[in-house]
């Protein structure tokens, strides 16, 4: 008897224990957005103020890795989440997989306000898809009391003053970029000579580097630790407000951007909600306060000139900037890819 | 009688297999499943973009033994090594001098050797970074005792995750030599004495041997874990040692090649296996009771 008891307890712990994985998810309420994005991509006094204007509750879920979304989304068959902001090359595949909605622009009149610059990119040719929130770009930062070179673009970064001195993000397919910048080469070439050529100027770079890291560079900058570092936007604010003597470079050879989007899932539950937010966020003074706080480019051309002084050099395109200046870096083949990844390991080691 | 013996222990076998069964069920979804469909995935070709297709390659393991990812296995096992013997060498006189203690003091040893462990592992990490950076702790040292000039450089260098690891090995070593020579008969090194053996060799011929299994213990649990702490070379190597850690998770998460990501991992299980093995060959035991 008393076995019988303890089997039936083992196996109810064990059904309790499985319950827990398919609950949780989806609120449907009608008055919730489903917001699925980063940590920390927004104010919470927007958020706030954004719910008490519409009556909408913020049901805001973070996810890690562009990866993660992709997969979570996939599972939830473009259901679950009304509005997700990600990285541009993510949102390709999103795309792909028909797994966002074209959007319904008559929802959004301010969709007029997005800066041209950062529209009719790769990932959404024709903008039906989505509205950018926010632009990152790899600029090269320095500490000139310590650097002397005039640094103009990436090809200053092979000069030996740099030796042992430089910090540089660990994404494989901006630093061997960089590398095809110096060559003149597009960051997307699929011409494996191309991508060999540049693996051996990259090569050449290994003894200036002493950092390869994603996060947190600036803090590196700033100690002293290093006097040079190509890294990404929001590092560069915090970098600049932490030390304003740090002179920031936009490569001559053209810069790369990144830009997140926002995309509306297939089968969004309130996509309404959805449509609602987006155009509240591309309020000029809401997206002041968003881009303030978000330290990334601001996307939205009619907060431009609302951006304060501190903020603009960093957040706002310098006026010279032209659109064909820069090319954004898309998915390439897999053989190309391939290729590039084992330049980038090869180069790692080459730094030790 | 021996009829109903044998019913008894039938019904007890019948009623321990559904007691037993959560476990079994545990270990086929979390352990087994998963590691079929690691190996399983190897065999793969990747997709254009993102996922896998199912056509069947060797591809995969073929592209592990180019130079530039052999390099990888090779830097692994070298730092492994390395940190191994530095492990051993510290921890091992350790324990053993800590086994040795009177109960009280040994008492406060062992709790000076945990307590760390109650603090997360990449906080003390960070403890060394504030240590070893520009003008940290040990720069304003020297520079303070008249040794150096100038900031050294001291973080994102090898030697720093060198130090990283031993560090966090350490315990590991030291709490399995301490176990096996805690555990010690005594009276076999004092045989060896009176039967006119000096005391290295003492040591050397019986000590040494008696304490094998704790000292292969540590050995497996400094070497194994320090093959995949990428982490630790990230952070304070400055991701300069390309680890085959680093590059399972580069082929994950940045590359988006799966398969190639489980035949490095496929590979990296494979040497571990064989390190247990060789375990099993040295100390004797057809258990692996000390690893646990």
């Amino acid at each position: 008897m008393k076995k019988i008891v303890s089997v039936c307890l083992v196996l109810c712990l064990f059904a309790v224990l499985f319950a827990g994985c398919n609950s949780g998810e989806g609120n449907k309420a009608g008055g919730t957005l489903n917001l699925y994005t980063w940590a920390e991509m927004f104010d919470p006094d927007v958020l706030a103020a954004f719910e008490k204007e519409t009556g909408i509750t913020v049901n805001y879920t973070n996810f890690d890795y562009d990866e993660t979304m992709l997969a979570r989304l996939e599972a939830a068959e473009g259901g679950d989440y009304d509005l997700i902001i990600a990285d541009d090359y993510i949102i390709e595949t999103v795309i792909a997989e028909g797994l966002a909605r074209k959007l319904d622009k008559s929802k959004i009149p301010n969709f007029g306000n997005i800066n041209p610059i950062y529209q009719g990119q790769f990932y959404d040719p024709t903008d039906e898809y989505t509205v950018p929130y926010g632009a990152g770009v790899q600029t090269i930062v320095y500490n000139p009391a310590k650097i002397s070179v005039d640094v103009k673009g990436y090809s200053d970064l092979w000069n030996e003053a740099f030796k042992d001195d430089l910090a540089i993000i660990a994404n494989y397919r901006v630093i061997v970029g960089m590398a095809e910048k110096v060559l003149g080469y597009s960051y997307n070439t699929n011409d494996l000579s191309q991508i060999e050529a540049a693996g051996e100027k990259l090569y050449e770079l290994a003894p200036n580097i002493r950092l390869i890291k994603d996060d947190n560079v600036q803090d590196d900058l700033v100690s002293g630790e290093v006097d040079a570092a190509v890294m990404y936007t929001s590092q560069v604010t915090m970098a600049k407000l932490a030390n304003p003597d740090l002179k920031i470079v936009y490569p001559e050879e053209g810069i790369g951007f990144g830009i997140m989007g926002m995309f509306v899932p297939s089968k969004a539950p309130n996509a309404d909600a959805a449509y609602a937010f987006i155009e509240y966020i591309l309020r000029p003074e809401v997206s002041k306060a968003c881009f303030e706080y978000l330290g990334y480019y601001c996307t939205n051309k009619a907060a431009d000139d609302l951006i304060s002084e501190e903020f603009k050099e960093f957040l706002v395109l310098p006026t010279s900037f032209k659109a064909e200046d820069m090319e954004m870096i898309g998915n390439i083949s897999p053989e190309a890819a391939e290729k590039q990844d084992a330049i980038w390991t090869k180069f790692k080691d080459l730094c030790e | 009688m021996k009829n109903k013996m044998n019913r008894l222990k039938r019904r007890e076998h019948g009623a321990n297999a559904v007691l037993l069964s959560p476990m079994y069920l545990f270990t086929i979804v979390f352990l087994i499943g998963p590691f079929v469909y690691m190996i399983v995935l190897s065999f793969l070709t990747r997709a254009e973009t993102w996922g896998v297709v199912n056509e069947f390659t060797f591809r995969n393991y073929l592209k592990i033994l180019e130079p530039t990812y052999l390099n990888t296995f090779w830097e692994s096992i070298k730092l492994a090594l390395l940190v191994t013997a530095l492990v051993i060498l510290i921890g091992y006189p350790f324990g053993y001098y800590m086994a040795k203690l009177s109960p009280k003091n040994r008492g406060v040893m062992l709790m000076l050797v945990t307590i760390p462990f109650w603090t997360s592992s990449l906080m003390r990490l960070y403890g060394w970074i504030i240590i070893f950076r520009a003008n940290g702790l040990l720069d304003k040292l020297l520079m303070g005792i008249k040794l150096t000039g100038e900031p050294l450089k001291l973080l994102y260098t090898y030697p720093a995750v060198v130090v990283g690891m031993v560090y966090g090995l350490l315990p590991f070593m030291i709490l399995s030599v301490y176990s096996s020579v805690e555990k010690m008969d005594w009276t076999l090194v004092e045989a060896a004495r009176d039967l006119g053996a000096g005391p290295v060799k003492a040591f050397f011929t019986v000590t040494l041997k008696c304490t094998m299994p704790g000292l292969m213990t540590g050995v497996i649990l400094t070497f194994v874990p320090s093959m995949a702490l990428f982490f630790i070379a990230d952070i304070l190597g400055g991701n300069k040692i390309p680890l085959i850690g680093n590059v399972i998770q580069d082929q994950l998460m940045k590359v988006h090649d799966w398969p190639f990501a489980a035949a490095l991992s496929v590979i990296l299980m494979l040497m571990t296996t064989l390190m247990i093995f060789l375990y099993r060959k040295v100390t004797g035991s057809s258990d692996t009771e000390g690893i646990i």
